[in-house]
């Protein structure tokens, strides 16, 4: 590994790194956009794409033609966003909190957006005027603030920080499992599962330009601090004492995983161990340095992201498989030989 | 889909006039067909040829209907077949047992799609939206129970405040007969469900005792809650057509419930529900009903010391067309128990 990161040190191997990975995430996504259920030709796929960026009018069959574009591509690309949203938050959390194990859930955010989910489909408060999405984004940030409470705005310590995010996450939890408990059937019970473990299947392109927006944006703030956090890689004081404002950075960084998070866990549910997993590959290929560590975390978090979509619709036939299933699959191994690397450091 | 509140409320309203009327005129549909459903205007030009069921209770009363011909595939079945439609429904294809993709559906190239929940068709379902069909010019339709229940305080799931009936069923049939252009057979399946809803009505007021009854589902273990039919339900509804009441008097749709509890209620008759599923140690009815027998405190219910226990299609607790035939299966047990006079 040290040889590696030795080899992709210079910018140049970081771009031609970047330049490689960012060409498998289009493959990647080329693949999510190809492969599906209804076996449709390559070159309609193509067509399909073609027609409607306008270079191309063929006439395809309707039901290929939405198929691929109003679908798989769509979904494909919020995959990706997705991807590279979450891995960016476990990276950020990584460093803000000196957690090799902290990811975007930690804050509760998940378990916040869940409550708030489960709230609308179980108890239908305000069906119809307030959304599924609504409900989840509005759970996520009433986690978000019940922490940033508990912690004094996260000034309270990285430690403090975390169990203000564990103690939210039992809140949350507790009451999701009460809600559905008290009234929910076996039934319901199991679509709520389901929400809870993920899915890409409801999302189609206004999701897209959702997440296409905050991703961006969420990006190019970490990216602007990025120097900050290599500083926090040596504590506070270190990061105090090389001018950074601390509480400031800290405050806004919070802000953004959770804007992030929320953002993505209203669109499809909470997919856990992408923002654990993907943060710790990308150090093992570029070292910690953030500018460089997080554009990584972009383009390899979008490509696991899409790569796992792509299993959760083909494993069983004719039905699809929660992407948190397939994400915890590949993450648990990967989170269990992270650990015992640590063990064995110290 | 803005206006799903009120056209909800406004198919309640309706729904007697639409019903006093259907019987009357069971012609044939005459095509360019628009029916309003769920709130959103949907237009038929023809009898679709390539259906897709999403929902057992959607696929079995377009079986009932005798539409395997016009049928593409089904999906999501929680329970068996009824077992006197299996002929018909082995000539149609089954997409999955579970919730269906929505490339999965696109494939078998359907002209019409019916879902039973919202979670396989509405605006949060990760299956499929109604635009996703409408754009490919197939027609939807969504069970009226659903989007009524949805659109109101009291969730199909959650709770209501109402006693569950058959009649927002009745539509639904009427309504698919006139899509497909059955109405003669529609007709003839909701006045079946109707002579049996009166024969059992009128067997009880004659003959029956007003008995208490608690609708168990099941429960993960013989130490856990038991998960029980609530008042309002389609248990409540049996219970009602029964000439009794359901023990439990909450409005939640699924109430979980200790044992210490149920025995509070000290029910005349314990009926059990018969799962197809084996998930939880006490799905199957043989096992509820030694669990029963053998509790030290719960053997000692009057019901269970009388042998009070009768064994009932766990589907028919849900607010399906499987309702009644739960409801018969019950009255049956009843009559051999010797609760009817």
């Amino acid at each position: 590994m040290t040889t590696l990161r030795r080899h992709f040190g210079e910018q140049a191997g970081l771009g031609l790194f970047l330049l490689l990975s960012t060409m498998v995430l289009l493959l990647a996504i080329a693949a999510g956009t190809g492969i599906g259920e209804m076996s449709i030709p390559l070159d309609t796929t193509f067509l399909a794409v073609t027609n409607k960026f306008g270079w191309t009018a063929v006439e395809l069959d309707p039901i290929h033609q939405s198929v691929i574009w109003d679908y798989r591509l769509s979904r494909a690309l919020v995959a990706a966003f997705c991807g590279a949203g979450l891995a960016v938050c476990g990276a950020i959390l990584q460093s803000l909190l000196r957690n090799a194990l902290a990811e975007p859930y930690v804050l509760g955010v998940s378990a916040g957006a869940s409550t708030g989910a489960v709230a609308i489909i179980v108890l239908g408060f305000g069906a119809g005027t307030i959304t599924l999405s609504a409900g989840a984004f509005a759970g996520a940030f009433a986690s978000f603030a019940f922490v940033a409470l508990l912690s004094d705005g996260a000034r309270a310590g990285a430690g403090k920080t975390i169990l203000a995010g564990v103690a939210a996450s039992q809140l949350f939890n507790a009451l999701t499992s009460y809600i559905v408990s008290t009234s929910a059937n076996a039934q319901q019970a199991r679509d709520v599962m389901f929400w809870l473990l993920g899915s890409f299947g409801g999302v189609r392109w206004p999701e897209f330009q959702l997440v296409l927006v905050v991703v961006i944006i969420g990006f190019l703030i970490c990216m602007y601090f990025a120097k900050a956090l290599d500083a926090f890689a040596f504590g506070d004081d270190a990061a105090a004492s090389l001018g950074i404002p601390v509480e400031a950075v800290r405050v806004i960084l919070f802000g953004v995983t959770a804007l992030l998070t929320a953002t993505i866990v209203s669109m499809v549910g909470s997919i856990g161990f992408v923002g654990l997993v993907v943060p710790h590959a990308a150090r093992f290929i570029v070292g910690p340095n953030h500018a460089r560590l997080l554009p990584t975390c972009v383009v390899t978090g979008g490509v696991f992201m899409v790569l796992a979509d792509i299993v959760s619709r083909v494993i069983l036939p004719q039905q699809v498989l929660p992407i948190g299933v397939v994400t915890a699959l590949v993450g648990v191994p990967f989170f269990s030989v992270i650990l015992y690397r640590s063990q064995r450091a110290k | 889909m803005l206006s799903v509140k009120s056209v909800g409320a406004l198919c309640g309203v309706m729904l007697p006039l639409a019903l006093s009327l259907a019987p009357a005129q069971a012609a044939s549909t005459v095509y360019p067909l628009t029916l309003n459903n769920c709130g959103v205007e949907v237009t038929f030009e023809k009898a679709p040829e390539r259906a897709i069921a999403l929902g057992q209770n959607s696929a079995e009363i377009m079986l009932l209907l005798g539409l395997e011909g016009s049928m593409a595939g089904t999906a999501f079945w929680p329970s068996k077949i009824l077992p006197e439609l299996a002929e018909a429904n082995d000539k149609v294809k089954l997409l999955t047992v579970e919730s269906p993709s929505l490339e999965g559906i696109l494939a078998e190239r359907p002209d019409f799609v019916a879902a039973q929940l919202l979670n396989l068709l509405g605006p949060e379902s990760k299956v499929a939206k109604r635009e996703d069909f409408a754009n490919l010019g197939i027609t939807s339709y969504v069970s009226p129970g659903v989007c009524v229940t949805n659109s109101e305080s009291g969730d199909v799931h959650g709770a209501r405040d109402q006693l569950w009936n058959m009649d927002l069923l009745y539509q639904e049939i009427d309504e698919l007969s006139q899509i497909f252009d059955v109405q003669a057979r529609g007709q003839q399946v909701i006045a079946d469900f109707q002579a049996r809803e009166a024969a059992l009505r009128a067997k009880v007021a004659a003959e029956g005792q007003n008995l208490s009854f608690v609708f168990w589902f099941s429960s993960p273990t013989p130490a856990d809650d038991a998960y029980l039919g609530g008042k309002n339900g389609a248990s409540g509804f049996i219970a009602d057509l029964l000439g009794g009441t359901n023990v439990m008097q909450t409005e939640v749709e699924w109430p979980t419930v200790s044992w210490e509890g149920i025995m509070a209620t000290n029910p005349g008759v314990i009926v059990v529900a018969d799962l197809d599923r084996d998930r939880w140690e006490l799905d199957k009815p043989e096992a509820k009903i030694e669990f029963l027998k053998t509790d030290p405190a719960v053997s000692q219910l009057e019901a269970v010391k009388q042998g009070h226990i009768v064994v009932m299609d766990g589907q028919a607790m849900n607010p399906t067309i499987r309702t009644i035939y739960g409801a018969e299966q019950v009255a049956a047990q009843l009559e051999e128990l010797g609760l009817f006079q």
